[in-house]
């Protein structure tokens, strides 16, 4: 017994260092004659296909005069094409046994249909008629105006702390696009033109915007032709004038307290943060799950546990293109107020400013990073994702593969100075959110 | 040879492009893809554990679930018991403490989860024997401390203030109360009182009746060969001792009589939360499960359900509107829920009973039920891509006693379903006249108009009845209140000078016009017809002590119910003669009607029939009648009345409009003559 126990701790041992080899993702790419980019990656495992196509346009894009723009095409591209009549987008999706959504943020639009792998024609089908005549009507515009605004309050007024990163985002940044949340202002969304959509849409989605990323069961030459007939004749746009807003420093620290329907108090804050991609970028992510990333995490095992005075805590590096933040949040148990939850919030992230992180501690938060990349590869619609932001972000999907080797690189001391670099007071928001009716 | 392939190169490029494709119309689908659905390796440890293991490579990860064969536990005024115990198990070993334990299982950048009756652990291949051992501790050597028994009780209490202010878990909590009942598993409710009372022996007993291997099934998932899992299934598991575990059935919960409105009040809403709601008898496995499901999503499944494209794409009442059907062995539940903007809420529960009413009536046509099979058949087949499927067909397979190839044989089923199939589905299990209707919402801006669907009542955030939140109490008796209301109709000698009176309009039911006349020949005659193009279609008459009741020509036999609802037609202004004539009457609150603060007479006739009169708090003439009524088949039918557009006539207030809302039904009625005194006789009524 003894024995084949070691015998299988070697076997184990060889199988870990195929698996990190095992696990590349293939995939292709290319660019047609009107600037749009194609990924695919052929995987015959399952008999289904993700086809994905990623916009680089998200609020940051849109006029200070009309937010929430970027969100509102997100729900108007369903109403339909030349072909597609209103309402009947999503219908042959469902018909053909799929299902599809879309998401917005800051920096990027992001659509998605995943299908039984005979359906991919369907796929492009559906994609290329978003792209090359979408129906901008006043009667879908009405209709979705008051779907987003459903989806504002359920998401926002009608949800406790619902609406932290609208109130975070308009103190984090003085002017840059950032100040606001992709849900925009309902304000701006009624005052909006007919003529102003149908700009939105003739300036952002052009073929040379976008990123399609295929992943899944087909056929790739054959996918390709396909891919050819359905978007080659699609006009490429002007290029896409980017917003080049430089935000100064923050200077000093922003406090707010709100009024909500909370039962506990709440403490968010909100460094001033890289901008994503670079080696700071990285040691972040490394800093975010030494703070937050499991129950052996400093804010869990401190806040949560051994001290009792958190319900709940949670890191998020909400990184983006241009400078980002990096959100610490803690809802406070029965009883205990937000600023005794800020105050050991600080000395808990202010140990990081002290010293370099135990290497074990290290080790094991490499490890978990190392984890979510495999589990972000489990299936084909996470790998599609991963591929076009990659494309999109770094100019390199390949980092679907290499991404691993950038957190490698990080070390104890890259952890050290970023978070003496930014974990700093002069560089942060602090919102407190209390029950209404005990504040008076 | 050289000169072909040479021919071909230049041909290539020109071919491609000249590939051109039918834009106007969708694709057609490929060759459907060929579906397999894999069974995992069975063991049986000698203890009872069932080992399942699904070997798959395509990801170096391996995951293993325990899961108990249980369908729930009795914890009474312990609720939260089961859960906090499935918490502490995690939260220390006899030889780890929680720190250690989470620190050991986070550096092999795994996970373990505990529930009450699951555990669950993954990690990357090479890590996973370590990982499992530590899945395998938590299980079989829990520290079960006092300690951390206070601080899960004291993260679930913090969690209990915290789902007060979420109307959403506050509509998830009343519901199951509602509709389970407080004394099923399902339906129980952790509380604060309920969490205080759990002791660590409760945990210690729980731990120790139901932690059995016997009744547990364990299920590898992932990149690990089958013999390789068993091995360490023996390893770790092999001596886990068995145990008797008591098979328990719950008591069946009953539906209500008839459908009623539950209001949880959350003065803050903007938005109310709407579930209406009903359990259903349907078993895992069951033959009427695949069609019933069918039937589940075309009402309301995702963004192509028949409620979603009502609720949100038609009317934008919502931002979704989605319907559930849960099967299950001891009770299954259906729901149909929306988050609505607050004054939407009347219009968006009437659209949710139309939509089950139309399942239940029409037969779905064939492109809608096609698209849906189509639906779930692409469903299935992604749902594959998923290793943890083919492991959890396996554990239904085994648990609810199904058939050994349903799985495999389930597209072939879901392919047989019909429309006759979906319908039958639909009335077997959607009863739209039994329904609870929950809602989370501002009571003061959405109750108004809501009884036409059933009784109003109350409940607060735990699901316990309390009282109206009522406006002021009415300082008025009876017989003030029905002075001024006579006086405001005219006056008691204006109402008796009127000998006869007749009333020609025209009644909208369903888009459809008919003719409406109503003649009274005072005292005591009256007659009433509605017609179409000539023909009466309903008449009504007490003639000289006649009384007749007819429907398009058939005659209703006469009941002494019947004959006081006559009498009653036949008077002018009914508060002159109740209390000459019997009637008892009590004075209760004020109520919005349409918006403004009406007086609410309830009025008993001397055969028992209770019918509420609401009167306008400063003019005093009557804008609402609401009675309810038995229906058979259809329960308690509340049916009300609205009085609009008062004239006056030979000195006498009469309404020109009356709604009659009878939920479903609605009959609007517009007078566009009304004469009083022509010198009629009762020879006249015909």
């Amino acid at each position: 017994m003894q024995k084949k126990s070691i015998l299988f701790f070697i076997c184990s041992l060889i199988f870990s260092k195929s698996m990190l080899f095992g696990q590349t993702i293939q995939f292709e790419k290319f660019t047609l004659p009107n600037g749009l980019k194609v990924i695919l990656h052929e995987d015959h495992s399952a008999p289904v296909v993700a086809v994905t196509a990623l916009y680089h346009v998200g609020s940051k894009n849109e006029d200070t005069a009309r937010t929430g723009f970027a969100h509102f095409f997100e729900h108007l591209l369903f109403e339909g094409s030349e072909n597609i009549k209103r309402g009947e987008f999503d219908k042959y999706v469902t018909n053909a046994g799929g299902v599809l959504n879309a998401n917005t943020t800051q920096d990027r639009t992001f659509y998605y249909e995943l299908l039984p792998s005979n359906q991919v024609d369907l796929g492009l089908w559906l994609e290329s008629e978003r792209m090359m005549h979408a129906k901008i009507e006043q009667v879908g515009v009405n209709t979705q105006r008051e779907v987003v605004k459903e989806e504002k309050r359920m998401r926002m007024d009608n949800r406790p702390y619902g609406s932290f990163l609208t109130e975070m985002l308009k103190r984090a940044y003085k002017v840059h696009p950032y100040r606001w949340a992709p849900i925009g202002s309902m304000e701006h969304l009624n005052a909006a033109k007919l003529e102003e959509f149908i700009t939105f849409y003739k300036t952002y989605y052009v073929p040379n915007n976008c990123v399609l990323s295929i992943a899944g069961d087909f056929d790739k030459a054959d996918l390709k032709k396909k891919i050819e007939s359905y978007f080659a004749p699609i006009p490429k746009g002007a290029p896409i004038v980017k917003p080049n807003i430089i935000e100064p420093p923050l200077g000093a620290e922003v406090r707010a307290t709100i009024e909500d329907n909370v039962q506990l108090e709440g403490v968010f804050q909100a460094y001033r943060a890289p901008k994503q991609g670079g080696d700071e970028y990285y040691a972040f992510n490394v800093l975010s799950n030494i703070l937050s990333g499991g129950e052996s995490s400093r804010m869990n095992k401190t806040l949560v546990d051994n001290k009792q005075l958190a319900a709940a805590v949670q890191s998020v590096p909400f990184f983006n293109e241009d400078n980002g933040l990096f959100i610490a949040l803690a809802i406070a148990n029965m009883g205990v107020k937000a600023d005794v939850l800020e105050t050991n919030m600080d000395s808990v992230i202010s140990e990081l400013k002290s010293g370099l992180v135990g290497e074990r501690e290290f080790q094991k938060v490499k490890n978990q990073i190392t984890t979510e990349l495999v589990k972000s590869k489990a299936t084909m619609a996470g790998i599609a994702e991963n591929l076009a932001n990659f494309e999109v972000y770094f100019g390199d999907a390949n980092l679907v593969n290499t991404e691993l080797e950038k957190y490698n690189k990080v070390t104890r001391e890259d952890v050290l100075k970023v978070a003496k670099k930014y974990l700093n007071k002069d560089n942060r928001v602090v919102i407190y959110y209390v029950p209404k009716a005990k504040s008076k | 040879m050289k000169k072909l392939l040479y021919t071909l190169f230049i041909l290539m490029p020109f071919f491609t492009m000249a590939q051109t494709v039918d834009r106007t119309k969708a694709p057609a689908p490929g060759k459907a893809p060929l579906i397999q659905v894999g069974n995992p390796v069975k063991y049986t440890l000698a203890n009872g554990l069932q080992v399942f293991v699904v070997k798959n490579k395509k990801q170096p990860r391996v995951a293993a679930t325990l899961a108990l064969d249980l369908d729930g536990f009795i914890e009474g005024d312990k609720a939260g018991v089961a859960g906090m115990s499935g918490q502490l198990l995690k939260r220390g070993t006899t030889t780890k403490s929680k720190a250690v334990l989470d620190e050991n299982i986070e550096f092999l950048g795994g996970s373990l989860e505990t529930s009450s009756q699951t555990a669950f652990v993954s990690a990357l291949k090479n890590n996973f024997a370590q990982s499992f051992a530590l899945m395998a501790e938590v299980v079989l050597h829990p520290a079960l401390s006092n300690d951390e028994l206070e601080k899960v009780k004291k993260q679930t209490l913090s969690a209990i203030a915290s789902s007060k202010d979420n109307a959403d878990a506050i509509a998830n909590n009343v519901l199951k109360k509602l509709v389970y009942g407080a004394s099923h598993p399902y339906g129980e409710i952790t509380t604060e009182k309920t969490v205080n009372n759990v002791s660590l022996q409760d945990v210690k007993n729980f731990y120790n009746t139901y932690w059995k291997p016997n009744i547990a099934y364990l299920v590898f998932v992932g990149d690990i060969e089958p013999i390789e899992a068993k091995n360490l299934a023996d390893k770790y598991f092999g001596k886990w001792a068995k145990g008797n575990v008591a098979n328990v059935n719950f008591p069946k919960p009953v539906n209500p009589a008839q459908t009623y409105i539950a209001i949880v009040d959350r003065p803050a809403s903007v938005q109310s939360v709407v579930n209406v709601a009903t359990t259903v008898n349907l078993e895992q496995g069951g033959s009427n499960v695949i069609a019933s499901n069918v039937m589940n999503n075309i009402l309301g499944g995702g963004f192509s359900g028949r409620l979603f494209n009502n609720l949100r794409e038609k009317h934008g009442f919502t931002y979704g509107a989605y319907s559930k059907l849960n099967p299950d062995r001891q009770v299954g539940f259906f729901s149909a829920e929306s988050s609505v903007r607050n004054e939407k809420t009347d219009s968006a529960i009437q659209e949710i009973l139309h939509e089950i009413n139309v399942i239940r009536e029409e037969k779905v046509g064939d492109a809608e039920l096609s698209r849906m099979k189509n639906y779930l058949t692409g469903g299935f087949a992604r749902s594959l891509e998923n290793p943890a499927t083919i492991a959890n067909f396996a554990l239904n397979v085994a648990r609810y006693k199904m058939p050994a190839d349903y799985y495999q044989k389930y597209l072939a089923n879901l392919a047989a379903v019909d429309a006759q199939k979906v319908q039958d589905a639909a009335k077997a299990l959607l009863n739209p006249a039994k329904m609870h209707i929950v809602i989370v919402g501002n009571s003061k801006q959405i109750a108004a108009g809501l009884e036409k669907y059933g009784p109003i009542k109350y409940f607060d955030f735990e699901g316990n009845e309390v009282a109206a939140p009522k406006a002021a109490k009415v300082d008025l008796t009876p017989e003030v209140l029905l002075e001024k209301v006579v006086k405001a109709a005219g006056g008691k000698e204006a109402i008796t000078a009127i000998k006869d009176i007749q009333l020609k309009g025209t009644a909208s039911v369903m888009g459809q016009n008919l003719e409406m006349k109503q003649t009274l020949v005072l005292p005591g005659n009256a007659l009433t017809v509605m017609s179409m193009g000539g023909m009466a279609v309903t008449r009504q008459a007490v003639i000289d002590g006649k009384y007749t009741v007819s429907q398009q020509g058939m005659e209703t036999p006469i009941t002494d119910e019947i004959k006081e609802g006559l009498d009653e037609s036949a008077l002018l202004i009914p508060e002159l003669s109740y209390i000459a004539n019997g009637y008892k009457l009590k004075v209760g609150g004020v109520e919005k009607v349409e918006g403004k603060d009406a007086i609410d007479l309830e009025v008993t006739s001397p055969s028992g029939k209770v019918t509420h009169r609401f009167y306008d708090a400063i003019s005093f003439l009557l804008v609402k009648t609401a009675k309810s009524q038995e229906v058979p088949g259809r329960g308690t039918v509340t049916q009300q009345q609205f009085f609009k557009a008062y004239q006056q006539v030979n000195g006498v207030q009469l309404p020109s409009q009356t709604l009659i809302d009878m939920g479903q039904l609605k009959i609007n009625v517009n007078y566009n003559e009304i004469k009083a005194n022509q010198g009629l006789k009762t020879t006249d009524l015909k």
